[in-house]
Protein backbone atom coordinates (compact mmCIF):
# COMPACT_ATOMS: atom_id res chain seq x y z
CA UNK A 1 0.00 0.00 0.00
CA UNK A 2 1.90 3.00 -1.11
CA UNK A 3 -0.41 5.51 -0.13
CA UNK A 4 -2.69 6.44 3.21
CA UNK A 5 -5.27 8.20 1.63
CA UNK A 6 -6.58 8.54 -2.09
CA UNK A 7 -8.88 10.62 -3.35
CA UNK A 8 -10.07 10.62 -7.09
CA UNK A 9 -12.70 12.65 -8.96
CA UNK A 10 -14.43 13.54 -5.45
CA UNK A 11 -17.65 15.35 -5.86
CA UNK A 12 -19.70 16.39 -2.57
CA UNK A 13 -23.14 18.36 -2.82
CA UNK A 14 -25.36 19.67 -0.65
CA UNK A 15 -28.70 20.18 -1.87
CA UNK A 16 -27.59 19.85 -5.56
CA UNK A 17 -25.17 22.73 -4.48
CA UNK A 18 -21.37 21.49 -4.82
CA UNK A 19 -18.83 22.06 -2.43
CA UNK A 20 -16.49 19.61 -3.32
CA UNK A 21 -15.90 19.25 -7.10
CA UNK A 22 -13.83 16.65 -8.96
CA UNK A 23 -11.15 16.79 -6.61
CA UNK A 24 -8.14 14.27 -6.68
CA UNK A 25 -4.69 14.33 -4.49
CA UNK A 26 -2.42 11.37 -2.47
CA UNK A 27 -0.89 11.63 0.47
CA UNK A 28 1.80 9.31 1.21
CA UNK A 29 2.61 7.37 4.61
CA UNK A 30 4.68 10.14 6.58
CA UNK A 31 3.57 13.79 5.02
CA UNK A 32 2.16 16.37 5.83
CA UNK A 33 -0.78 17.30 3.88
CA UNK A 34 -1.93 20.37 3.88
CA UNK A 35 -5.40 21.77 2.26
CA UNK A 36 -5.38 25.35 1.83
CA UNK A 37 -8.24 27.24 1.40
CA UNK A 38 -10.36 30.55 2.60
CA UNK A 39 -13.39 29.90 5.24
CA UNK A 40 -16.33 28.27 2.99
CA UNK A 41 -13.75 26.44 0.41
CA UNK A 42 -14.84 23.03 1.74
CA UNK A 43 -11.83 22.10 3.68
CA UNK A 44 -14.46 20.89 6.92
CA UNK A 45 -16.07 19.18 4.13
CA UNK A 46 -13.65 17.06 2.89
CA UNK A 47 -12.17 16.17 6.46
CA UNK A 48 -15.37 14.55 7.26
CA UNK A 49 -15.39 13.23 4.41
CA UNK A 50 -12.20 11.80 4.61
CA UNK A 51 -13.18 10.71 8.50
CA UNK A 52 -16.65 9.04 7.65
CA UNK A 53 -18.44 11.19 8.77
CA UNK A 54 -20.48 12.19 5.59
CA UNK A 55 -20.64 10.56 2.49
CA UNK A 56 -19.18 11.94 -0.88
CA UNK A 57 -21.46 12.16 -4.12
CA UNK A 58 -19.21 10.66 -6.43
CA UNK A 59 -15.63 10.04 -6.80
CA UNK A 60 -13.52 7.20 -4.93
CA UNK A 61 -11.84 7.83 -1.66
CA UNK A 62 -9.34 4.90 -0.24
CA UNK A 63 -8.01 5.10 3.00
CA UNK A 64 -5.63 3.09 4.37
CA UNK A 65 -6.18 1.64 0.41
CA UNK A 66 -9.69 0.23 1.07
CA UNK A 67 -13.02 2.31 0.58
CA UNK A 68 -13.77 5.23 3.50
CA UNK A 69 -16.48 3.37 4.41
CA UNK A 70 -14.56 0.69 5.86
CA UNK A 71 -13.64 3.34 8.68
CA UNK A 72 -16.69 3.02 10.62
CA UNK A 73 -15.27 -0.39 12.20
CA UNK A 74 -13.81 0.18 15.65
CA UNK A 75 -10.67 -1.03 15.03
CA UNK A 76 -10.13 0.95 11.76
CA UNK A 77 -11.15 4.04 13.91
CA UNK A 78 -8.15 3.20 16.15
CA UNK A 79 -5.87 4.10 13.46
CA UNK A 80 -6.56 7.68 13.18
CA UNK A 81 -7.12 10.79 15.47
CA UNK A 82 -9.32 13.36 14.66
CA UNK A 83 -9.41 17.02 15.93
CA UNK A 84 -12.43 18.76 14.65
CA UNK A 85 -13.25 22.57 13.88
CA UNK A 86 -14.90 22.65 17.39
CA UNK A 87 -13.05 21.23 20.29
CA UNK A 88 -16.00 18.25 21.48
CA UNK A 89 -14.55 18.75 25.34
CA UNK A 90 -16.46 18.68 28.10
CA UNK A 91 -16.66 21.64 29.87
CA UNK A 92 -17.07 21.14 33.82
CA UNK A 93 -14.95 17.88 33.61
CA UNK A 94 -11.00 18.43 34.03
CA UNK A 95 -8.81 17.90 31.29
CA UNK A 96 -7.78 14.83 33.03
CA UNK A 97 -11.35 13.59 33.48
CA UNK A 98 -12.23 14.31 29.53
CA UNK A 99 -8.86 12.41 28.34
CA UNK A 100 -9.43 9.77 30.86
CA UNK A 101 -13.04 8.95 29.13
CA UNK A 102 -11.15 8.40 25.57
CA UNK A 103 -8.21 6.01 27.47
CA UNK A 104 -10.95 3.88 27.95
CA UNK A 105 -13.18 4.44 24.54
CA UNK A 106 -9.49 3.22 23.58
CA UNK A 107 -8.60 1.14 25.25
CA UNK A 108 -5.31 2.87 26.43
CA UNK A 109 -3.51 2.58 30.09
CA UNK A 110 -4.28 6.10 31.74
CA UNK A 111 -0.43 6.27 32.42
CA UNK A 112 -0.48 7.58 28.76
CA UNK A 113 -1.99 10.84 29.75
CA UNK A 114 0.63 12.39 31.96
CA UNK A 115 3.10 11.49 28.55
CA UNK A 116 1.10 12.98 26.40
CA UNK A 117 -0.10 16.30 28.71
CA UNK A 118 3.58 16.13 29.09
CA UNK A 119 3.92 16.81 25.21
CA UNK A 120 1.23 19.44 24.72
CA UNK A 121 2.83 21.44 27.77
CA UNK A 122 -0.21 20.76 30.29
CA UNK A 123 0.63 18.65 33.04
CA UNK A 124 0.32 21.23 35.39
CA UNK A 125 -3.38 22.02 34.69
CA UNK A 126 -4.50 18.52 34.23
CA UNK A 127 -6.56 19.06 37.22
CA UNK A 128 -8.66 22.39 35.77
CA UNK A 129 -11.89 22.15 34.60
CA UNK A 130 -11.62 22.75 30.97
CA UNK A 131 -14.34 25.95 31.11
CA UNK A 132 -11.40 27.80 33.27
CA UNK A 133 -9.22 27.31 30.39
CA UNK A 134 -8.14 29.53 27.37
CA UNK A 135 -9.01 28.84 23.59
CA UNK A 136 -5.03 27.94 23.15
CA UNK A 137 -4.93 25.40 26.32
CA UNK A 138 -8.17 24.16 24.97
CA UNK A 139 -6.85 23.25 21.33
CA UNK A 140 -4.35 21.85 22.96
CA UNK A 141 -6.30 19.38 25.23
CA UNK A 142 -8.09 18.63 21.81
CA UNK A 143 -4.58 17.69 20.28
CA UNK A 144 -3.78 15.40 23.25
CA UNK A 145 -7.31 13.60 23.27
CA UNK A 146 -6.48 13.19 19.38
CA UNK A 147 -3.12 11.54 19.72
CA UNK A 148 -3.99 9.76 22.76
CA UNK A 149 -4.00 6.33 20.89
CA UNK A 150 -0.85 7.16 18.84
CA UNK A 151 -2.83 7.05 15.00
CA UNK A 152 -0.93 6.82 12.14
CA UNK A 153 -3.21 8.80 10.36
CA UNK A 154 -4.13 12.36 12.08
CA UNK A 155 -7.14 14.21 10.78
CA UNK A 156 -6.67 18.34 12.09
CA UNK A 157 -9.72 20.80 10.91
CA UNK A 158 -7.49 24.46 11.23
CA UNK A 159 -6.15 23.15 14.55
CA UNK A 160 -4.31 27.09 15.49
CA UNK A 161 -7.25 29.31 13.75
CA UNK A 162 -7.52 32.46 15.93
CA UNK A 163 -4.16 31.20 18.24
CA UNK A 164 -2.08 33.40 19.69
CA UNK A 165 1.74 32.85 18.16
CA UNK A 166 3.04 30.90 21.50
CA UNK A 167 0.18 28.46 21.04
CA UNK A 168 0.34 27.89 17.34
CA UNK A 169 4.19 27.30 18.03
CA UNK A 170 3.56 24.65 20.58
CA UNK A 171 1.29 23.21 18.72
CA UNK A 172 3.61 23.22 15.51
CA UNK A 173 6.19 21.91 17.79
CA UNK A 174 3.90 18.64 18.69
CA UNK A 175 3.32 18.23 15.28
CA UNK A 176 6.39 18.11 14.12
CA UNK A 177 7.50 15.65 16.68
CA UNK A 178 4.90 13.17 15.84
CA UNK A 179 5.88 13.73 11.88
CA UNK A 180 9.11 12.51 12.77
CA UNK A 181 8.13 10.09 14.90
CA UNK A 182 5.55 8.62 11.34
CA UNK A 183 2.73 10.02 11.65
CA UNK A 184 0.91 10.90 8.33
CA UNK A 185 -0.75 14.38 8.93
CA UNK A 186 -4.22 16.11 6.92
CA UNK A 187 -4.13 19.24 7.78
CA UNK A 188 -6.41 22.29 7.07
CA UNK A 189 -5.58 25.81 7.29
CA UNK A 190 -6.28 29.21 6.01
CA UNK A 191 -2.69 30.55 7.66
CA UNK A 192 -0.51 30.41 4.35
CA UNK A 193 2.75 30.45 7.04
CA UNK A 194 1.50 27.49 9.12
CA UNK A 195 1.68 26.04 5.77
CA UNK A 196 4.61 26.59 4.15
CA UNK A 197 6.27 26.08 7.67
CA UNK A 198 5.04 22.31 8.27
CA UNK A 199 3.90 20.52 4.72
CA UNK A 200 5.52 18.31 2.40
CA UNK A 201 2.44 19.06 -0.31
CA UNK A 202 0.51 21.86 -0.55
CA UNK A 203 -3.17 21.66 -1.94
CA UNK A 204 -5.00 25.15 -2.74
CA UNK A 205 -8.72 24.59 -2.56
CA UNK A 206 -10.88 27.31 -4.66
CA UNK A 207 -14.41 27.15 -4.25
CA UNK A 208 -14.77 23.35 -3.85
CA UNK A 209 -11.77 22.83 -6.54
CA UNK A 210 -7.89 22.30 -6.20
CA UNK A 211 -6.46 25.16 -8.37
CA UNK A 212 -2.69 23.71 -7.80
CA UNK A 213 -0.87 20.95 -5.80
CA UNK A 214 2.55 20.76 -5.46
CA UNK A 215 5.29 20.98 -2.78
CA UNK A 216 5.79 24.00 -1.08
CA UNK A 217 9.33 24.65 -2.60
CA UNK A 218 8.42 24.08 -6.33
CA UNK A 219 4.91 26.36 -6.23
CA UNK A 220 7.43 29.67 -5.18
CA UNK A 221 10.08 28.51 -7.85
CA UNK A 222 7.05 27.61 -10.09
CA UNK A 223 5.16 30.78 -9.44
CA UNK A 224 8.26 33.08 -8.59
CA UNK A 225 9.15 36.08 -11.25
CA UNK A 226 13.10 35.30 -10.76
CA UNK A 227 14.21 38.25 -9.70
CA UNK A 228 16.31 39.32 -6.99
CA UNK A 229 15.99 42.26 -5.26
CA UNK A 230 19.14 44.07 -3.51
CA UNK A 231 19.44 46.79 -0.56
CA UNK A 232 22.65 49.19 -0.92
CA UNK A 233 24.28 50.92 1.70
CA UNK A 234 23.09 54.69 0.74
CA UNK A 235 19.23 53.49 1.63
CA UNK A 236 18.11 53.02 -2.22
CA UNK A 237 17.01 49.35 -3.49
CA UNK A 238 17.13 47.46 -7.20
CA UNK A 239 15.99 44.48 -8.44
CA UNK A 240 17.41 42.94 -11.06
CA UNK A 241 17.01 39.49 -12.93
CA UNK A 242 18.39 35.76 -13.02
CA UNK A 243 20.72 36.68 -16.36
CA UNK A 244 24.32 37.84 -16.80
CA UNK A 245 23.50 41.73 -16.39
CA UNK A 246 22.01 40.53 -13.22
CA UNK A 247 25.16 38.70 -12.39
CA UNK A 248 27.28 42.10 -13.34
CA UNK A 249 24.99 44.38 -11.56
CA UNK A 250 25.90 42.64 -7.99
CA UNK A 251 29.13 41.66 -8.79
CA UNK A 252 30.19 45.38 -9.64
CA UNK A 253 27.83 46.46 -6.23
CA UNK A 254 29.98 43.49 -4.17
CA UNK A 255 33.24 45.06 -5.55
CA UNK A 256 32.15 48.26 -4.79
CA UNK A 257 31.44 48.15 -0.92
CA UNK A 258 27.71 49.18 -1.82
CA UNK A 259 25.66 46.35 -1.13
CA UNK A 260 23.54 45.56 2.09
CA UNK A 261 20.92 42.94 1.67
CA UNK A 262 20.37 40.77 -1.06
CA UNK A 263 17.34 38.73 -1.36
CA UNK A 264 15.31 36.45 -4.40
CA UNK A 265 12.14 37.63 -4.84
CA UNK A 266 10.35 34.22 -3.84
CA UNK A 267 6.36 34.48 -3.65
CA UNK A 268 5.08 33.30 0.00
CA UNK A 269 1.75 30.83 -0.79
CA UNK A 270 -0.64 33.90 0.52
CA UNK A 271 0.84 35.39 -2.60
CA UNK A 272 0.26 32.67 -5.17
CA UNK A 273 -2.87 31.90 -3.64
CA UNK A 274 -4.06 35.29 -4.46
CA UNK A 275 -2.58 35.21 -7.75
CA UNK A 276 -4.14 32.21 -8.69
CA UNK A 277 -7.81 32.66 -7.33
CA UNK A 278 -7.83 36.74 -7.10
CA UNK A 279 -9.01 35.74 -3.21
CA UNK A 280 -6.65 36.27 -0.05
CA UNK A 281 -7.10 33.12 2.35
CA UNK A 282 -9.01 34.86 4.84
CA UNK B 1 -21.80 -4.42 16.03
CA UNK B 2 -19.78 -4.03 18.85
CA UNK B 3 -20.32 -4.50 21.85
CA UNK B 4 -18.10 -3.59 25.16
CA UNK B 5 -18.85 -2.99 28.95
CA UNK B 6 -15.95 -1.32 29.57
CA UNK B 7 -16.69 1.33 27.26
CA UNK B 8 -20.52 1.68 28.77
CA UNK B 9 -19.28 2.22 31.88
CA UNK B 10 -16.65 5.05 30.57
CA UNK B 11 -19.70 7.12 29.22
CA UNK B 12 -21.63 5.99 32.28
CA UNK B 13 -18.93 7.38 34.66
CA UNK B 14 -17.84 10.16 32.47
CA UNK B 15 -21.93 11.23 33.23
CA UNK B 16 -21.84 10.68 36.88
CA UNK B 17 -18.96 13.27 37.21
CA UNK B 18 -20.51 15.57 34.92
CA UNK B 19 -23.61 15.59 36.66
CA UNK B 20 -22.42 16.53 39.74
CA UNK B 21 -21.22 19.46 39.05
CA UNK B 22 -24.40 20.28 36.46
CA UNK B 23 -26.77 22.20 38.59
CA UNK B 24 -29.98 22.66 36.42
CA UNK B 25 -30.32 18.80 36.11
CA UNK B 26 -29.73 19.07 40.14
CA UNK B 27 -32.54 20.46 40.20
CA UNK B 28 -34.51 18.25 37.87
CA UNK B 29 -33.98 15.54 40.21
CA UNK B 30 -34.60 17.74 43.42
CA UNK B 31 -38.31 19.15 41.89
CA UNK B 32 -40.40 16.20 41.83
CA UNK B 33 -39.13 15.26 45.34
CA UNK B 34 -40.53 18.60 46.28
CA UNK B 35 -43.51 17.88 44.72
CA UNK B 36 -44.34 14.47 46.24
CA UNK B 37 -44.14 16.19 49.68
CA UNK B 38 -46.24 18.87 48.75
CA UNK B 39 -48.70 16.44 47.32
CA UNK B 40 -48.95 14.93 50.39
CA UNK B 41 -50.03 17.33 52.46
CA UNK B 42 -53.05 17.90 50.18
CA UNK B 43 -55.78 15.41 50.75
CA UNK B 44 -57.16 14.56 47.61
CA UNK B 45 -59.93 11.61 46.01
CA UNK B 46 -58.77 12.25 42.59
CA UNK B 47 -57.66 8.77 41.75
CA UNK B 48 -55.00 10.36 39.17
CA UNK B 49 -53.73 12.71 41.42
CA UNK B 50 -52.62 9.64 43.20
CA UNK B 51 -49.46 8.36 41.03
CA UNK B 52 -48.74 12.07 40.30
CA UNK B 53 -45.63 12.23 42.47
CA UNK B 54 -44.39 9.10 40.19
CA UNK B 55 -45.82 10.32 37.13
CA UNK B 56 -43.97 13.57 37.83
CA UNK B 57 -40.78 11.65 38.98
CA UNK B 58 -40.93 9.75 35.51
CA UNK B 59 -41.09 12.82 32.98
CA UNK B 60 -39.03 15.42 35.49
CA UNK B 61 -36.46 13.15 36.04
CA UNK B 62 -36.47 10.25 33.33
CA UNK B 63 -37.43 12.48 30.26
CA UNK B 64 -36.12 15.98 31.32
CA UNK B 65 -32.58 14.56 32.54
CA UNK B 66 -31.88 12.43 29.75
CA UNK B 67 -33.12 15.38 27.27
CA UNK B 68 -30.60 17.77 28.13
CA UNK B 69 -27.91 15.39 29.04
CA UNK B 70 -28.81 14.43 24.83
CA UNK B 71 -28.87 17.31 23.97
CA UNK B 72 -25.84 18.79 25.68
CA UNK B 73 -23.85 16.53 24.40
CA UNK B 74 -25.09 17.60 20.58
CA UNK B 75 -25.02 20.90 21.06
CA UNK B 76 -21.38 21.11 22.57
CA UNK B 77 -20.19 18.86 19.51
CA UNK B 78 -19.00 15.81 22.19
CA UNK B 79 -21.25 13.62 20.87
CA UNK B 80 -19.37 13.60 17.34
CA UNK B 81 -16.48 13.05 19.14
CA UNK B 82 -18.16 10.12 21.07
CA UNK B 83 -18.76 8.39 17.35
CA UNK B 84 -15.33 9.15 15.90
CA UNK B 85 -14.24 6.86 18.77
CA UNK B 86 -14.75 3.27 19.24
CA UNK B 87 -17.65 3.42 20.90
CA UNK B 88 -20.70 2.27 18.66
CA UNK B 89 -23.75 3.61 18.16
CA UNK B 90 -25.56 0.91 20.93
CA UNK B 91 -22.77 1.37 23.31
CA UNK B 92 -22.91 5.37 23.34
CA UNK B 93 -27.06 4.78 23.77
CA UNK B 94 -27.08 2.41 26.74
CA UNK B 95 -23.79 4.29 27.88
CA UNK B 96 -26.15 7.49 28.08
CA UNK B 97 -29.66 5.76 29.13
CA UNK B 98 -27.95 3.78 31.90
CA UNK B 99 -27.51 6.58 34.70
CA UNK B 100 -30.70 8.86 33.86
CA UNK B 101 -32.56 5.60 34.39
CA UNK B 102 -30.46 4.45 37.72
CA UNK B 103 -31.42 8.27 38.88
CA UNK B 104 -34.82 7.94 38.02
CA UNK B 105 -35.48 4.92 40.16
CA UNK B 106 -34.45 6.67 42.93
CA UNK B 107 -36.40 9.63 42.13
CA UNK B 108 -39.48 7.42 41.98
CA UNK B 109 -38.47 5.70 45.13
CA UNK B 110 -38.28 8.84 46.80
CA UNK B 111 -41.44 9.85 45.68
CA UNK B 112 -43.41 6.90 46.86
CA UNK B 113 -41.88 7.19 50.09
CA UNK B 114 -42.06 10.77 50.37
CA UNK B 115 -45.80 10.79 49.69
CA UNK B 116 -46.76 7.66 50.92
CA UNK B 117 -48.49 5.61 48.10
CA UNK B 118 -49.41 2.77 48.87
CA UNK B 119 -47.74 -0.19 46.78
CA UNK B 120 -49.84 -3.48 46.42
CA UNK B 121 -48.49 -5.53 44.38
CA UNK B 122 -44.65 -5.01 44.08
CA UNK B 123 -44.12 -7.52 41.04
CA UNK B 124 -46.41 -5.69 38.87
CA UNK B 125 -45.73 -2.61 40.35
CA UNK B 126 -41.79 -2.89 39.57
CA UNK B 127 -42.91 -4.12 35.41
CA UNK B 128 -44.94 -1.18 35.22
CA UNK B 129 -42.01 1.10 36.34
CA UNK B 130 -39.63 -0.67 33.91
CA UNK B 131 -41.72 0.26 31.22
CA UNK B 132 -42.72 3.72 32.36
CA UNK B 133 -38.63 4.23 33.14
CA UNK B 134 -38.13 2.97 28.70
CA UNK B 135 -40.83 5.14 27.78
CA UNK B 136 -39.51 8.14 29.44
CA UNK B 137 -35.83 7.68 29.12
CA UNK B 138 -36.78 6.99 25.12
CA UNK B 139 -38.93 10.39 24.81
CA UNK B 140 -35.94 12.02 26.76
CA UNK B 141 -33.91 10.89 23.79
CA UNK B 142 -36.27 11.93 21.25
CA UNK B 143 -36.51 15.75 22.65
CA UNK B 144 -32.25 15.96 23.14
CA UNK B 145 -32.31 14.87 19.55
CA UNK B 146 -34.68 17.33 18.24
CA UNK B 147 -33.64 20.42 19.99
CA UNK B 148 -30.70 21.98 18.89
CA UNK B 149 -29.83 23.42 22.51
CA UNK B 150 -30.25 21.93 26.24
CA UNK B 151 -32.32 25.41 26.29
CA UNK B 152 -34.81 24.33 23.79
CA UNK B 153 -35.00 21.01 25.38
CA UNK B 154 -37.31 22.47 28.05
CA UNK B 155 -39.36 24.24 24.94
CA UNK B 156 -39.94 21.15 23.70
CA UNK B 157 -40.27 19.14 26.44
CA UNK B 158 -42.83 21.10 28.19
CA UNK B 159 -46.13 19.97 26.36
CA UNK B 160 -44.98 16.51 26.43
CA UNK B 161 -44.71 17.47 30.36
CA UNK B 162 -48.20 18.84 30.50
CA UNK B 163 -49.79 16.19 28.46
CA UNK B 164 -48.62 13.23 30.10
CA UNK B 165 -48.66 14.40 33.72
CA UNK B 166 -51.95 16.52 33.30
CA UNK B 167 -54.05 14.65 31.23
CA UNK B 168 -57.04 13.26 33.09
CA UNK B 169 -57.31 17.43 34.16
CA UNK B 170 -56.77 18.50 30.20
CA UNK B 171 -59.98 15.91 29.58
CA UNK B 172 -62.16 17.38 32.05
CA UNK B 173 -61.49 20.55 31.20
CA UNK B 174 -61.98 20.26 27.58
CA UNK B 175 -65.41 17.84 28.28
CA UNK B 176 -64.83 16.42 24.58
CA UNK B 177 -65.18 12.50 24.52
CA UNK B 178 -62.00 12.80 21.59
CA UNK B 179 -59.93 14.31 23.66
CA UNK B 180 -61.03 12.04 26.55
CA UNK B 181 -60.66 8.99 24.56
CA UNK B 182 -56.57 9.98 23.00
CA UNK B 183 -55.70 10.80 26.85
CA UNK B 184 -57.24 7.30 28.27
CA UNK B 185 -54.07 5.80 25.30
CA UNK B 186 -51.23 7.84 27.30
CA UNK B 187 -48.92 5.34 29.60
CA UNK B 188 -49.15 7.34 32.52
CA UNK B 189 -52.88 7.19 32.25
CA UNK B 190 -52.26 3.69 31.91
CA UNK B 191 -49.95 3.88 34.96
CA UNK B 192 -52.80 5.14 37.14
CA UNK B 193 -55.37 3.09 36.81
CA UNK B 194 -53.33 0.17 36.76
CA UNK B 195 -52.16 1.67 39.91
CA UNK B 196 -55.80 2.05 41.45
CA UNK B 197 -56.65 -1.49 40.39
CA UNK B 198 -53.83 -2.92 42.06
CA UNK B 199 -54.78 -0.84 45.52
CA UNK B 200 -58.49 -2.28 45.29
CA UNK B 201 -56.62 -5.95 45.50
CA UNK B 202 -57.20 -6.30 41.51
CA UNK B 203 -54.47 -8.86 39.62
CA UNK B 204 -53.40 -9.38 36.47
CA UNK B 205 -56.79 -9.79 34.44
CA UNK B 206 -57.61 -6.36 35.93
CA UNK B 207 -53.96 -4.58 34.70
CA UNK B 208 -53.35 -6.49 31.26
CA UNK B 209 -54.99 -3.94 28.95
CA UNK B 210 -52.95 -0.86 31.37
CA UNK B 211 -49.57 -3.51 30.95
CA UNK B 212 -50.21 -4.10 26.98
CA UNK B 213 -50.58 0.14 26.56
CA UNK B 214 -47.41 0.48 27.93
CA UNK B 215 -45.48 -2.62 26.55
CA UNK B 216 -46.50 -0.67 22.81
CA UNK B 217 -45.35 2.28 23.94
CA UNK B 218 -41.91 1.38 25.26
CA UNK B 219 -41.40 -0.41 22.19
CA UNK B 220 -42.69 2.33 19.72
CA UNK B 221 -40.75 4.84 21.81
CA UNK B 222 -37.55 2.69 21.38
CA UNK B 223 -37.86 2.10 17.74
CA UNK B 224 -38.77 5.91 17.05
CA UNK B 225 -35.45 7.02 19.35
CA UNK B 226 -33.75 4.87 17.43
CA UNK B 227 -34.57 6.20 14.54
CA UNK B 228 -34.21 10.31 15.03
CA UNK B 229 -30.51 8.64 16.61
CA UNK B 230 -29.97 7.90 13.07
CA UNK B 231 -30.85 11.66 11.22
CA UNK B 232 -30.19 14.34 13.95
CA UNK B 233 -26.87 12.40 15.73
CA UNK B 234 -24.48 14.59 13.62
CA UNK B 235 -26.59 17.83 13.50
CA UNK B 236 -24.66 20.63 14.51
N1 LIG C 1 -24.32 20.27 6.17
C1 LIG C 1 -24.28 21.17 5.16
N2 LIG C 1 -25.39 21.46 4.45
C2 LIG C 1 -25.36 22.35 3.44
N3 LIG C 1 -24.26 23.00 3.04
C3 LIG C 1 -23.11 22.77 3.70
C4 LIG C 1 -23.06 21.84 4.79
N4 LIG C 1 -21.79 21.80 5.25
C5 LIG C 1 -21.08 22.68 4.49
N5 LIG C 1 -21.87 23.26 3.55
C6 LIG C 1 -21.43 24.22 2.53
O1 LIG C 1 -20.31 23.70 1.86
C7 LIG C 1 -19.33 24.71 1.64
C8 LIG C 1 -18.00 24.33 2.25
O2 LIG C 1 -18.12 24.39 3.67
P1 LIG C 1 -16.95 23.92 4.64
O3 LIG C 1 -16.48 22.59 4.23
O4 LIG C 1 -17.45 24.06 6.04
O5 LIG C 1 -15.83 25.02 4.35
P2 LIG C 1 -14.55 25.42 5.22
O6 LIG C 1 -14.34 24.39 6.28
O7 LIG C 1 -13.43 25.46 4.23
O8 LIG C 1 -14.82 26.76 5.79
C9 LIG C 1 -19.91 26.00 2.19
O9 LIG C 1 -20.49 26.71 1.13
C10 LIG C 1 -20.95 25.53 3.17
O10 LIG C 1 -22.00 26.46 3.25
MG1 LIG D 1 -14.14 24.63 8.34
Amino acid sequence: MKYQIEVNQLTKAFANKPALNGVSFQIKRGEIFGFLGPSGSGKTTMVKILTAQLLHTSGSVKVFGNDVRNLQNPEQMKRIGILTDNSGLYDRLTIYDNLELFCKLYNVDVKRIEEVLEEVNLLQDKKTAVKQLSKGMKQRVTLARAILHKPELLFLDEPTSALDPTNKQQIHTVLRKLNEAGTTIFLSTHDMQEAEDLCNQVAFLHNGTIVELDTPQSLRVKHGDSTINIRLKNGTSVTVGLDEAGSNAIRDYMNNGELLTIHSNEPTLGDIFIKLTGRALQ
Amino acid sequence: MTFSMRRIRAIITKDWKDLLKNSYILVSILLPLGFAAMLSRMSTDDSSMLSMPINLALVMTGAFVQASMMAEEKERSTLRVLLLSPASTLEIMIGKSVLSAIITLIVVIGSILISGINIPELFYFSIMILLSLIIFISLGTIIGLISRTVMETSIVGLPILIIFTYGSMLSSMFNSPIIAESISYLPTENFSSALVSLQGSGGFAEIKWNLLNMLLWAIGSVILAKFIYGKRRLDK
